[in-house]
């Protein structure tokens, strides 16, 4: 004969499978409404004019063997096309570009309308750390960008 | 070794089914309407249907692109798909006024029959089956999780309710459903045998739902099923003048290279390259039967033309193997048309024994409870009767 005891899993079991079946509701919500993120300033390099905004509030995540924050930037002046490749990365200092070019981390990708980059990141940000663009064009000379770090960013 | 009794076999036959079975029934009934949303896309809507009613020859996917850019001259292209040769490719791209877009591009005629900036009818419900659109915390989703920990549940229920039902080969001999003997009669003999019938399906799903599992554990560590294809070299990358160089070698080019390799080669799935020392990137299907439509993929460079890897079943190690056998088993597109229309019978047997296994389980119960309720009433009613007679009689 069932029998049944009279646990909190038992009273409240199949309400938490109903709930669990109306999260993904809530799920598209959220995805239809996402979280404002504030717009960093734009800044001016080489010919270019970018700026950079972060996917999330969240810390850096660990991918690849390595810490990243993914952002996305918007070039507001200067034609993608003419980057031969660009880096993002998280730290005191921008990373050389002979290291970067040797890896694969951090770079930027996309179209004209829209880049984005895994940024090399540190496993905590910290106050003093900044977020430094790269670009190096055909003919062969780099220049550099850096944007501080939100403390919204900060843990 | 002491002998299980049949009532704790029945016990964890409901340990393993009821106390998810909402969840188990939804990932079930969601499971069986995306084994067919591609013919319910192509039902429901007229501009993703590839008529060919001249009998043209099929386009390849580098032209349809080429179609899409010709239209939209500002677009990047960065995803191109093909489907069942009903369906229309599916050009994904951005454009300066839309950030996500996909071309529905009929792959006889060129003609691109609608621009969707929304998601479609057949990644909304293969993401609900496949994680409840639970968010993805970069490699792991819990609702992914959940959904792959049913097959432990299925597994379970699978053997445990073998165990119980002795003789379940005669449900394949001797069928019975017995309509007319009452509610518990009927539906005890709809799960005994849907679940005997089903037993095949039952297994396969929670196998490849265990993969699912596996898989799910080792994106979460970080430890790759498939290395990432390698980015160009950058010396490989020419230093010239202020305009950017033009790749030499074209996606048609990419291609050819690609079915020449692989000579049953049918394009699936192509990137273009996404940055200068990025790569174009083809997946396809060939002659192996069981294998996904991504089964063979060719990584060219743009720069050289050169093979930088290769992808084929051939090649492929255990864990690439059952990563490339798992989705047309799950699914149910190994055969077309046809298998899907059996697994989506056998979906719907599995969503109505998830059903009836709980209807049947809240008949015993409420019995269970009635009887236990008219037991402590009579209990009550007898123990008064005795206080009251003590009473008179001292």
């Amino acid at each position: 004969m069932a029998r049944m005891n009279n646990t909190l899993w038992n009273r409240y079991k199949y309400k938490l499978n109903v709930l669990i079946i109306l999260l993904p509701f809530y799920f598209i919500y959220q995805s239809l409404t996402p979280e404002p993120l504030e717009s960093w300033p734009a800044k001016k390099i080489a010919s270019f004019e970018v700026t950079p905004m972060p996917d999330n509030f969240d810390p850096p995540y660990f991918h690849d063997d390595h810490y990243t924050k993914d952002f996305s930037l918007t070039f507001t002046q200067g034609k993608v096309s003419n980057i031969r490749q660009a880096y993002l990365n998280i730290g005191k200092e921008p990373i050389a570009l002979s290291t970067l070019e040797a890896g694969n981390e951090g770079i930027l990708h996309g179209s004209q309308h829209g880049q984005e980059a895994h940024a090399i990141s540190p496993k905590v940000l910290k106050a003093t750390d900044k977020v430094w663009l790269t670009i190096a064009d055909w003919q062969g000379h780099h220049v550099i960008t850096s944007w501080d770090l939100p403390q919204a960013l900060l843990p | 070794m002491a002998k299980l009794s049949n009532r704790f076999w029945f016990q964890l036959h409901g340990w393993f089914s009821l106390p998810i079975w909402l969840i188990f029934c939804f990932v079930c009934l969601t499971g069986t309407i995306a084994v067919v949303s591609h013919e319910l896309t192509w039902l429901t809507n007229s501009a993703a249907r590839a008529s060919n009613p001249d009998n043209l020859t099929e386009k390849t996917m580098p032209e349809l692109i080429a179609i899409v850019e010709q239209t939209y001259p500002s677009a990047k292209v960065s995803t191109a798909m093909s489907f069942e040769s009903y369906l229309v490719n599916a050009i994904i791209f951005t454009d300066s006024d839309k950030p996500f877009a996909i071309a529905y591009v009929n792959q006889y005629t060129g003609e691109i029959q609608e621009i969707n900036q929304g998601i479609t009818f057949i990644s909304f419900m293969r993401s609900l089956h496949a994680w409840l659109l639970f968010p993805w915390q970069n490699s792991y989703s819990i609702g992914y999780y959940l959904v792959c920990a049913m097959a432990v549940v299925m597994l379970g229920a699978l053997i445990t309710g073998l165990v119980i039902y002795k003789n379940f080969w005669r449900s394949f001999t001797r069928p019975k459903l017995r309509l007319t003997q009452g509610k518990k009669t009927l539906l005890t003999d709809l799960h005994k045998l849907s679940g005997v019938w089903s037993m095949w399906f039952l297994l396969l799903m929670s196998l490849t739902g265990l993969w699912y599992l596996l898989q799910a554990i080792l994106w979460h560590n970080n430890i790759e099923i498939e290395a990432h294809p390698p980015l160009v070299k950058i010396e490989q990358l020419p230093l010239v003048g202020s305009e950017p160089p033009v790749r030499p070698v074209t996606l048609p080019d990419a291609l050819t290279i690609a079915e020449q390799r692989f000579p049953d080669f049918k394009a699936s799935y192509i990137t273009p390259p996404e940055h200068n020392r990025d790569t174009y990137k083809l997946y396809g299907e060939g002659d192996f039967i069981f294998f996904d439509q991504y089964s063979y993929g060719v990584i060219i460079n743009p720069w050289t033309g050169a093979i930088e890897s290769e992808r084929s079943p051939t090649k492929m190690n255990t864990l690439q193997t059952l990563s490339h056998i798992t989705s047309p088993l799950h699914y149910g597109n190994i055969g077309g048309l046809y298998t899907k229309i059996i697994w989506f019978l056998f979906g719907v047997l599995l969503t109505g024994m998830s059903i009836t296994g709980f209807l049947m389980w809240g008949n015993r119960t409420l019995k269970a409870s009635s009887r236990n309720k008219i037991f402590t009433e009579n209990l009550a009613t007898e123990n008064t009767r005795q206080a009251l007679t003590q009473q008179e009689v001292s």
